[in-house]
């Protein structure tokens, strides 16, 4: 056919794109507010960024470094921002770290993104070589990453060091990194390496004493009290343990029933019932030898009673009540024992075993340790420690991400450049792509690079430097095959980062690039609000 | 009653007087002071409703007289009114209440032009109830199923007929329904205004709808001998659905799944047994089809986590407790054993049913009800795999896939039928355990796991994938294919220009309008891609001159191409399925000649 190669020739002119005035309005706005919500988190990137006070509805102070926490809580309205929000929430499921990163590129590539539709630019067409752009980044990173060995634990310390020196509790990024690295390898599973389920890993958080005294704990750990109401025991060594899941107080019918008293002797004989009632089941626990119980909560009725907890103090059985029922799974995986649910099962074989089950002292507080067990699952527990509770829940956030980014090195295991390295160099290389590439694409590929810029520009400024210097620089040196060359927050200066242990996985900048660029595409197609029930 | 305001001539404007008497007396005056002064208004003490007072500004300046008969016929209206509607009750007749449904259809119709076509825009709708909750979607069915539409014909337009029975029953082409129905009534409004009876132009449209069909139907392709063909014509069809959707980027993976979905269903389109699911966190490109059942739930504590050839029991039970539904039962004893005594029958009543259970040889149990510690604790001693609460969607699936029924009682074990499958075990999605069930009876079954960034992205993209399933299932069953890209719009315009050109009388003008409304469909999706539409579609048409001509608008390129070298492929039945019901909804709205909107029910509390 003749005409498509007469149109040819004049398709680059036909891809402009004529708005209306109330769909760029729209676009307008979107963009706008979607920038205003990156432009919120962006002082607090990178390791000298700073934190933010988030005061709750419920009055509740938070003051925490972690993008996905700062968004979430901030309770944005229009809709456009509220995809960023969203945004920051996948990268946090997908890589658990870069949570700022993402929603800065993502303002960043918006802000290009206005520039573009303003010359005319169809949002398709955008959209489209945005999405060549990201694939070609993620090769271009790819080919950056260097291969690591889970063995090989001073590297994941690294990466695990460059997640939490941004965060609250950089200074304890000594201690904290190779705890969250001994954490997730001692819960990896050698058969399936790949399923690295956090919730194996327990963070107990508990008040009192400074950061440095977060431990991981060989064992299990309950924030709670033993039960000693009556004197019982706070202490016991080789315990055999029972986890269970009834309850160990007087009768209670699901039917509904009233006993009918009718005289004195009556009233005497039902208490001396009820009080063989509770003596007989824990004489057959104390006949299977078992000395530490743990026992779900009830909603139904009470768990235990002040008598029952009196008997089994004589039966020399240490108690924990009101243990959850969601932990119960979690319990049992360390334990590897099995819950019993009824008198009638309680079996040795379905019970486990430690060495020691205390009752500590922490701060003010008390909890339970157990430690010593035999045939241990596969799991772990931390035991944070904290000044005041802002600090301990900032420190929970920071060491779920360092857990985060293990986890990413362990189902990926390649290790990326970090200090702004790999933005410079996906900018220097998808600049040098765009220059071969036809049409309106080159243009907006050569945006998309330019908007990789923000994130070692933004490095620098929250650093307090001079921002055009060191992103100019970092260019230079980059141009000449330095790959690795980063921003050293700590001398302010260029250096090779990769030298200074700055390392991050490669999951957490892929992800960034993909996720920013997948919503962002999705804010530029868009061109209507329309109100709906 | 037999007023005739609409008949002198159409108008251009409209004023609404919103008012007593009075107050229209001072609204008249402001608007036309020195015309109304010389009017007498009788003082009688009407009062009248929402008026709708047509009014051509200028055409006053020459007939006063006229004037001053409208407003003697309003007073009269307004008496007649008052004695047969309740008083917020209004009605429109004749020509205004055509042009208000022309308008509405019209206003619908623009709303939802822009998504039409591969670079059609998305909408955000944003929800005023609770939670404010935000939509992305380039779906025309879910943006008219959730609007807010108060104008009538709008209504018959989204709701009646079209886009819900074509999103139910093709799948996809709602937008090009509502924007080929909103067409339609453009030019009937035209037609309309020059003074053809609707009735005329109603018989127009259908014997254009009838030849455009029959002109479509010449043109079909039918590769369904050609097995080899016929899965590149659903690849195609799939690809050309999806790239219109969020899912453009990967519509190879897309389609070639849905392909795999349907392929598997074999000739059904019970779309059921493709279960979709959908997690947030990785990107699109890792969703994957997987053959088998997935639920989302857990295994319950001690529980095997594989099992190899299961049979499965699928219930809806209590296993808490078997309570006693009479009111108010209860009973009285006069000890503590005794109280204990019930609660171990209780026991043994909960152990007697898992008994009963077990009984059926089963090696897993799923309830849609939870099912407490206690029995729980029963199925791990006897080594079967117990899931509680699966929701009622999943056990009817369950069911369905397994080949078992759901039973809630457990006396006879003969007469249950149990499920079966290969082997269920535990897999990791994302952050999340789930359950997948594989090797099931039903080999049609499997599922399809959606990863995407966000709860936005993964909605808008189980609605894109649902379209092209639907339209793949049916197209299974009926094969025959068109191109696209605005190739069957050109070749039935191109048929029906035609049968103007040989029909006699004022018909032939209504048909000759159809076709300008076909056009428009290939109009959009060039104005949608930021083309130049009117240079794009004459050459179209050139092309469409010459016999058996491929071509349609390339958005890619921004140009005319060969629909057959480029893929693009659409079934013929959602072409059908567009065409009729478009033309019968405008017909329906045509039709109308007056609307009667009722008086809204009073609450008796605001009295």
């Amino acid at each position: 056919m003749a005409a498509p190669a007469v149109s040819q020739l004049r398709s680059s002119k036909t891809e402009s794109y004529v708005d209306n005035k109330r769909k760029e309005d729209v676009r307008q706005a979107n963009i706008t507010a979607a920038r205003a919500v990156a432009d919120a988190v962006r002082t607090s990137l990178g390791p000298k960024g700073m934190d933010k006070m988030i005061s709750t509805a419920s009055g509740e102070v938070i003051i925490t470094n972690d993008g996905a926490t700062i968004l979430n809580q901030m309770g944005v309205l229009q809709p456009a921002a509220k995809m960023l929000v969203e945004l920051s929430k996948s990268q946090d499921t997908t890589a658990g770290d870069g949570t700022t990163t993402v929603v800065v590129i993502a303002g960043a590539l918006l802000k290009q993104c206005l520039l573009l539709l303003s010359s005319g630019i169809h949002p398709t067409v955008i959209s489209d070589s945005l999405h060549k752009a990201s694939v070609k980044a993620v090769d271009v990173l790819t080919a950056m990453a260097v291969p690591v060995e889970l063995s090989d634990r001073e590297s994941l310390v690294k990466s695990a060091s460059t997640s939490l020196n941004s965060k609250v509790v950089s200074q304890y990024s000594t201690l904290l990194a190779p705890l969250a690295v001994d954490a997730v390898l001692s819960v990896v599973d050698p058969a399936k390496p790949d399923l690295v389920d956090l919730r194996d890993i327990k963070i107990v958080k508990k008040l009192g004493g400074t950061v440095d005294d977060t431990e991981m704990v060989k064992g299990l750990v309950f924030d709670k009290k033993v039960s000693h109401a009556s004197g019982g025991l706070t202490r016991m060594e080789n315990a055999k343990i029972a986890v269970i899941q009834f309850q160990i107080s007087p009768p209670k019918t699901d039917i509904e029933q009233s006993i009918v008293v009718s005289d004195y002797t009556q009233m005497d004989r039902i208490l001396k019932e009820e009080r063989n009632y509770i003596l007989g089941m824990i004489k057959k626990i104390k006949a299977t030898g078992c000395n530490v119980l743990l026992i779900q909560k009830s909603i139904l009725r009470d768990a235990v009673t002040d008598l029952s907890l009196h008997y089994l103090a004589k039966a020399k059985i240490l108690v924990v009540k009101d243990v959850e029922r969601d932990d119960i799974e979690f319990i049992t995986k360390t334990l590897n024992c099995l819950p019993i649910a009824n008198i009638e099962h309680f079996k040795e074989e379905k019970m486990g075993y430690a060495d020691l089950v205390e009752e500590v002292s922490v701060g003010e507080g008390k909890i339970v340790k157990i430690t010593g067990i035999r045939d241990m699952g596969r799991t772990a527990t931390v035991l944070v420690r904290g000044s005041n509770q802002l600090v301990l829940d900032e420190a929970d956030r920071s060491l779920h991400d360092a857990l985060c980014v293990i986890r990413c090195l362990v189902n990926k295991q390649f290790l990326i450049a970090g200090g702004g390295a790999p933005e410079i160099e996906l900018s220097r290389q998808l600049g040098a792509w765009a220059k071969v590439l036809h049409g309106m694409e080159g243009y907006c590929v050569r945006s998309f690079a330019e908007a990789l810029e923000v994130i070692p520009y933004t490095l620098a400024e929250n650093a307090g430097l001079n921002p055009i210097t060191i992103v100019t620089e970092l260019r230079n040196r980059h141009a000449q095959g330095e790959i690795n060359a980063g921003i050293n927050v700590r001398k302010g200066q260029i250096t090779n980062i990769l030298e200074e242990n700055v390392v991050q996985p490669l999951l957490v900048s892929t992800s960034a690039i993909t996720l920013a660029t997948e919503c962002v595409r999705m804010i530029l197609k868009i061109d209507d609000i329309v109100t709906v029930r | 009653m037999n007023l005739d305001l609409a008949k002198p001539d159409p108008l251009p404007s409209y004023i609404y007087v919103l008012s007593d008497f009075l107050r229209g007396q001072q609204l008249f005056s402001h608007l036309f002071s020195s015309r109304v002064s010389a009017l007498s208004f009788r003082s009688t003490p009407l009062r009248f409703y929402l008026f709708l007072v047509k009014a051509e500004l200028i055409g006053w300046q020459h007939i006063d007289f006229g004037f001053e008969w409208r407003c003697t016929s309003i007073s009269h209206f307004g008496m007649a009114i008052e004695r047969i509607l309740k008083d917020d009750a209004s009605e429109e007749k004749g020509e205004r209440a055509r042009m208000a449904s022309f308008v509405g259809a019209m206003a619908i119709a623009d709303l939802v032009k822009t998504t039409l076509g591969p670079k059609g825009m998305d909408k955000i709708l944003q929800s005023t109830g609770r939670g404010q909750t935000v939509t992305v979607t380039n779906d025309g069915a879910t943006i008219l199923k959730s609007l807010h539409i108060d104008n009538p014909a709008a209504k018959v337009l989204v709701e009646l007929d079209i886009s819900k029975v074509q999103d139910d029953e093709v799948g996809d082409g709602t937008t090009s329904v509502v924007v080929l129905a909103g067409e339609l009534l453009r030019e009937a409004e035209k037609l309309v205004a020059s003074k053809i009876h609707p009735m005329t132009i109603i018989a127009g449209f259908r014997m254009a709808a009838e030849c455009a069909r029959e002109a479509l139907l010449k043109k079909v392709v039918d590769n369904k001998a050609n097995e080899e063909k016929f899965k590149t014509d659903l690849m195609k069809i799939a690809k050309t659905t999806l790239s219109s959707k969020i899912l453009s980027q990967d519509k190879e993976h897309f389609a070639k799944l849905a392909v795999d979905a349907v392929l598997r269903l074999k000739g059904s389109t019970n779309l059921e047994s493709i279960q979709i699911i959908k997690k947030p966190g990785g990107s699109l490109k890792d969703s994957f089809l997987d053959e088998g059942f997935i639920l989302d739930k857990k295994i319950g504590i001690g529980q095997p986590k594989r099992i190899e050839n299961a049979n499965i029991l699928v219930a809806n039970t209590a296993m808490d407790t078997d309570k006693v539904k009479i009111y108010g039962a209860r009973v009285r004893v006069d000890s503590m054993a005794k109280v204990a005594d019930i609660e171990a029958a209780e026991k043994q009543k909960m152990r007697e049913k898992v008994d009963k259970i077990l009984a059926h040889g089963i090696n897993c149990f799923v309830n849609r009800q939870l099912i407490y510690n206690f029995p729980e604790e029963l199925f791990a001693n006897a080594g079967v795999l117990a899931i509680e609460h699966a929701d009622f969607d999943g056990i009817e699936r369950l069911a369905l896939v397994t080949g078992g029924e759901i039973a809630s009682t457990f006396d006879n074990p003969e007469s249950v039928k149990l499920g079966h499958c290969k082997l269920i075990e535990e897999i990791m999605i994302g952050e999340d355990k789930l359950i997948k069930f594989s090797g099931v009876e039903m080999g049609q079954a499997c599922t399809v796991v959606l990863r995407g960034a966000s709860h936005h992205v993964l909605d808008e993209a189980e609605r894109s994938l649902h379209d092209a399933l639907c339209v793949l299932s049916q197209t299974v069953n009926d094969s025959r294919v068109l191109f696209g890209g605005g190739w069957p719009e050109m070749v039935m315009a191109k048929a029906v220009d035609e049968l103007a050109r040989t029909t006699p009388g004022k018909r032939s003008h209504a048909i000759e309008a159809f076709s300008r409304a076909l056009v428009a469909i290939p109009t959009t999706i060039a104005d949608n891609a930021g083309l130049d539409s009117a240079e794009l579609v004459a050459r179209l048409r050139a092309e469409h001159n010459k016999e058996d001509s491929n071509a349609g608008i390339d958005v890619i390129s921004g140009s005319v191409g060969d629909m057959s070298e480029l893929g693009i492929s659409e079934a013929f039945k959602v072409k059908q399925a567009v065409l009729l019901s478009a033309t019968e909804a405008a017909e329906m709205i045509l039709r109308v000649d007056e609307i009667i909107t009722c008086a809204p029910r009073r609450r008796e509390d605001r009295m």
